[in-house]
């Protein structure tokens, strides 16, 4: 090979798929497995059947038995989705790939909940709450966001 | 779930809830709010294979792990505190997280410790 492909490869090349690779892997690969995730829970939430979480405090019925029952899920997005949120930051608006993210997190908790109470064997679950917190990597570069949805259980 | 490695088995039986009763049954006497909370750092270890992760997005699966473990010690703590001044239930329990440093992270669970019968 020629001196100056050599050069231009290394000046030039070499840089770009240093940069742009990782992102451009991250673009490909996180669509794919995001996307395969997603379909999986809604296979598992369509194969449940029904939702036995309520918001409300009081029991449908006479209650036997009840326990505190806790969910979570500790969810970040990928590097693209991550460049695509922060350069919506400079002109503002909504956060798509934040918005998704969260709201694929909060079913998979909710749902992670439903399966809980089934498996422990409870009918319902009262009073289901949702809490978003901020979880950060020791150097702080990443950023994840945990879902807890809690409530508590009961046998009627 | 079981109990994380190194922490005691919880052995001491208590009710809890996160409504404002236990249902069916009536609270005798309240003994006032409990609190019960942990500080957790991860391995090193997971958090640069978290690093990777971060490339494709989606559940941090040794995070949710460490914080749900995290949350039992918490809950333990609790009933510990509830259990030492005679209750044998707690309710109304609410849960906070907040991250205090980098790579750190608080849990606390709070509630009423009351004694129903």
């Amino acid at each position: 090979m020629p001196q100056d492909k050599v050069d231009l490869f290394l000046s030039v090349g070499m840089p770009l798929i240093v940069t742009v690779g990782p992102l451009l892997f991250s673009w490909i690969f996180g669509n794919i497995y995001q996307k395969k995730k997603q379909e999986e829970l809604e296979a598992r939430i369509q194969a449940f059947g029904t939702d036995n979480l309520t918001t409300l405090k009081t029991p449908p019925a006479q209650v036997s038995a009840s326990e505190l029952l806790t969910a979570s899920i500790i969810m970040s997005v990928s590097w693209w989705q991550k460049l695509l949120g922060g350069l919506k930051t400079i002109f503002g608006g909504q956060i798509q790939t934040w918005d998704e993210v969260l709201t694929w997190a909060r079913k998979e908790a909710m749902q992670r909940l439903r399966e809980l109470a089934r498996t422990k064997g409870f009918d319902n679950v009262i009073n289901v709450r949702l809490e978003t917190s901020e979880i950060q990597s020791s150097k702080g570069r990443n950023t994840a966001i945990e879902i807890l949805a809690y409530g508590t259980g009961i046998k009627t | 779930m079981p109990p994380a490695k190194g922490q005691p088995v919880q052995t001491i039986e208590m009710l809890m809830s996160n409504i404002e009763t236990i249902p069916g049954q009536s609270i005798v006497q309240m003994l006032g709010v409990v609190t019960g909370s942990t500080v957790r750092a991860k391995h090193i270890g997971k958090d640069i294979l978290a690093g990777f992760k971060n490339i494709v997005g989606g559940e941090l699966k040794g995070y949710t792990e460490l914080l749900q473990e995290a949350r039992t010690q918490a809950l333990q703590r609790l009933v510990m505190e509830a259990h030492s001044r005679g209750a044998n239930a707690i309710v109304n329990i609410r849960f906070a997280t907040s991250a205090i440093a980098g790579g750190a992270a608080e849990l606390m669970a709070y509630g009423t410790a009351v004694v129903v019968g």
